[in-house]
């Protein structure tokens, strides 16, 4: 009897697994046109009817494909879920029916994502005004934690930062380009090229990269005129205070 | 288009005539293209006509490739429409990979691979539509989400902004972008994504952004009641394709796409401005002139986003400005494009289920909203009465030709929470073949206005390439087969057909270089539709990838 009992709890537990896995499957996977549903084709591909070792699976799920749509889901999925969408794929491999039948999904059966942002309250609204798509916001020029496109210092980390630091007058970083057409602009090199010369154009919101041949630059040097505090203008003190309890959260956890 | 460098191409003093009078009276807006074919949709009106004529009924079953160009990445398939400008083309492929090609020769002019992040993980997948062209520039729109300016004679790189962080909207650029005066205005996907839409402008000389429209309107703007909480934050909203211009009445039109989540829309009640809407802009401000709304608060993933076709025509006998836009629910809808008027509404698909009509003001008729929690059935399917492939406009016969699509789905809407960045769907689905007649596609000559079908050509699978259609009375399309070919713009007969060896999912093109007329088409089987089409016929599984661009003319004694 109890090895009787023990076996059916263990053949139960890999159907739970496998019924786990097809929930966060259909949220994650068959959505919008990727995998379809039950792994039946879309602009990914069929996973249905096709067998993959589970490490190829897991690494697969988890890092994503370089240069691919297949993104890596170890940032938006907890490693037990990954486990048990690979565990649901796997058990795809046997299935013959192209169109297999939907399960309906019971309300409530959410999906088991991680929260965007696990932070307090307080840093909560920093990062919202930091990343604020409808205003000129810090995130068109800083990348903090993978978010944000980093034309200026990526400020994951940076834990000393404080108001004086976003109220700043004065850069480093910045220099003023002049070009042979007389055009003068306070600039951040971009990308390295040996054929040209890249400069982001801090006097444009969102900066704009731009290039130009080696010859059309006359000159670039260290420059006082520019400052940061122009930048900030439309966040109030308070605004930037919330700026500042989030980037502290978010080097320190604090 | 200068008059002067039009040549006659057919050696009749009276149609020389009749072509004379056709480029003097519609110079004012050109909206046919002649040598060049300097947008996306043809001239900005979106007909995809062209006056050219050189290869006609009478001669178009002499057609001969006469080159073809490889861009050698076949993931997502050829879906871009090509551009030609004084002899030379510009076309985008998967990858946003550009090239500038010899229009009579396929040779290559010059290439730029723009550098994609390895870590791209992009939930809109890789494909590209096309470029704009103009200002001395070639633009487009990259996976990545930014927006680049190419020297149009090196393809060096001038400059380039980003539009939004592709992991905070979960959307990047895959249409191409439209260039109106000074700015190239550029689209983005993202509509079934947890993310709020907009439309952006940006100065062609210098990438300073010059204004953002949003397709949701935020707290204090008008249509931000049409939005429960804070569904607005996340409402999709995706200008995925790319829009039209009348340059007289000033106004910048775009279609707008499906509210999100696509399925689910207990947590976003209301009518949902501006998804599934027409929207007319002032190029200059990016301000709302006036908006129709197809679908209000769509639960059924149909976009307005397709192509908006700018024709002048007879209504009740009174000649109105229109536009034309097909709706993926299946229904065309028809309105004046000076004031967003309701004028017609018409389907180009027999299996519709989602609605049973549309009443005579406009209003949706019968609304079948697929149950939370439960599955059931939806005609047309997801992948829509048409797919975003565009269809043409011949002032010559007066009609519009496009596809339909017969085919179903069963969704299952579960209850979903928006996670910013990512998908936000609320439904799983398979397609069903449909109520009536077997699953399929048709390609069909419509009266623009009233949708009276003059003739129809069968399909067994799904059309999912855009139609040309010449002052030589043809339309030109390819099939997932790989077929291309040309039909009788008058009476819907084949009569000419080329094995391209791949799927056709992009747009044809003409143009004419040195007094020879050409015809070029993307060939190359891909995109989410081909890869969900093997749900329903699963042979397609097996239909060749590829990207090979192919230019047809006629040999010299056939002209």
């Amino acid at each position: 009897m109890i090895a009787l009992a023990l076996l059916l709890a263990q053949s139960a537990a890999v159907p739970a697994a496998v019924a786990r896995g097809e929930q966060i499957f259909a949220q994650n996977c068959s959505v919008g046109y990727c995998h379809g549903v039950a792994g039946a084709a879309g602009r990914g591909p069929r996973l249905r009817g096709r067998s993959f070792s589970k490490d190829y699976l897991y690494n697969m799920t988890r890092d994503g494909i370089p240069s691919s749509a297949m993104p890596a889901w170890k940032d938006r999925l907890k490693d037990e879920d990954i486990r048990a969408v690979v565990e649901y794929v796997a058990s795809l491999a046997s299935a013959t029916d192209p169109a297999p039948p939907v399960n309906p999904m019971p309300p409530g059966a959410g999906p088991a994502a991680l929260p965007s942002f696990k932070g307090p309250a307080a840093a909560a609204r920093g990062r919202e005004l930091f990343f604020d798509p409808a205003h000129e916001n810090c995130g068109v020029c800083h990348a903090v934690g993978g978010r944000g496109i980093a034309v200026g210092p990526d400020l994951t980390g940076k834990q000393q930062i404080a108001l004086s630091d976003i109220e700043s007058t004065r850069s480093r970083h910045v220099l003023m380009a002049k070009l042979k057409n007389e055009e003068e602009f306070c600039a951040l090199p971009g990308e390295r090229d040996e054929n040209q010369v890249r400069l982001y154009d801090l006097t444009l919101a969102p900066p704009v990269l731009r290039s130009f041949a080696r010859s059309e630059v006359t000159s670039l040097v260290p420059t006082p005129a520019w400052r940061h505090i122009d930048f900030v203008r439309d966040y109030s003190r308070t605004e930037l205070e919330a700026i500042v309890v989030y980037l502290r959260w978010a080097a320190t956890g604090k | 288009m200068n008059s002067s460098t039009i040549r006659p191409t057919v050696h009749s003093a009276k149609r020389f005539f009749v072509n004379l009078i056709l480029v003097c009276c519609l110079s004012a807006a050109d909206n046919t293209t002649q040598a060049d074919w300097p947008h996306y949709g043809g001239q900005r009106s979106a007909w995809r006509y062209s006056a050219l004529d050189q290869i006609n009924r009478s001669n178009v079953d002499r057609l001969q490739a006469v080159w073809a160009f490889q861009t050698g990445k076949v993931d997502g398939g050829f879906n871009a429409t090509p551009l030609v400008v004084d002899g030379v083309m510009y076309v985008a492929s998967s990858w946003n990979r550009i090239f500038a090609i010899n229009g009579e020769t396929g040779k290559e002019i010059w290439h730029y691979f723009y550098q994609n992040p390895r870590e791209i993980g992009i939930i809109y997948s890789p494909w590209t539509r096309g470029v704009a062209v103009g200002a001395g520039r070639v633009f487009t729109g990259t996976l990545d989400n930014y927006v680049v300016a190419l020297d149009q004679k090196t393809g060096r790189e001038l400059w380039r902004v980003n539009v939004e962080d592709m992991r905070q909207c979960g959307c990047n650029i895959t249409g191409a972008p439209l260039i109106v005066k000074d700015k190239v205005v550029v689209g983005v996907t993202g509509g079934d994504s947890a993310h709020r839409g907009y439309l952006t402008a940006f100065d062609v000389a210098t990438g300073r952004r010059a204004w953002r429209f949003w397709t949701i309107p935020g707290p204090g703007e008008k249509g931000h009641e049409t939005w429960a909480g804070d569904s607005w934050k996340y409402g999709g909203g995706a200008t995925w394709m790319t829009g039209s211009y009348d340059p007289e009445l000033n106004l910048l039109y775009w279609g707008v796409g499906n509210a999100a989540a696509d399925f689910y829309g207990e947590a976003r009640k209301g009518t949902n401005l501006y998804t599934d809407s027409i929207i007319a802009l002032d190029p200059d401000t990016g301000r709302l002139k006036w908006y129709y709304q197809e679908i209000p608060h769509d639960v059924w993933d149909f976009d307005a986003a397709f192509e908006c076709v700018l024709l002048d025509a007879a209504v009740n006998g009174v000649a109105r400005k229109l536009l034309l836009n097909v709706n993926k629910g299946g229904y065309t809808f028809v309105m004046d494009r000076t004031n967003g008027e309701f004028i017609s509404a018409w389907p180009v698909a027999e299996n519709i289920n989602w609605i049973q009509g549309v009443d005579a003001k406009g209003n949706l008729v019968g609304r079948n909203e697929p149950p939370v929690g439960k599955t059931s059935l939806m005609c047309p399917s997801i992948g829509g009465g048409r797919q975003w492939n565009h269809g043409s406009y011949s002032p010559r016969t007066g009609w519009f030709y496009t596809t339909g699509i017969e085919w179903c789905e069963e969704v299952t809407v579960s209850p979903e929470d928006p996670k910013e960045g990512m998908n936000f769907f609320g439904a799983v689905f398979r397609l069903k073949p449909p109520l009536h007649g077997p699953a399929g596609g048709h390609l069909d000559a419509y009266d623009p206005v009233t949708g009276k079908k003059f003739w129809s050509y069968p399909s067994k699978y799904p059309l999912l390439a855009s139609q040309l259609s010449t002052a030589g009375d043809l339309v030109f399309t390819g099939d997932p087969e790989g077929n291309f070919f040309a039909l009788d713009a008058r009476t819907g007969q084949k009569l000419w057909s080329f094995p391209t060896g791949s799927g056709h999912r992009g747009s044809p093109i003409t143009y004419s270089v040195n007094g020879r007329q050409y015809v070029a088409t993307p060939s190359g089987w891909g995109s989410a539709l081909a890869g969900l089409m093997p749900q329903l016929w699963p042979e397609t599984e097996s239909f060749p990838p590829g990207s090979t661009l192919f230019v047809f003319a006629l040999p010299a004694e056939a002209r």
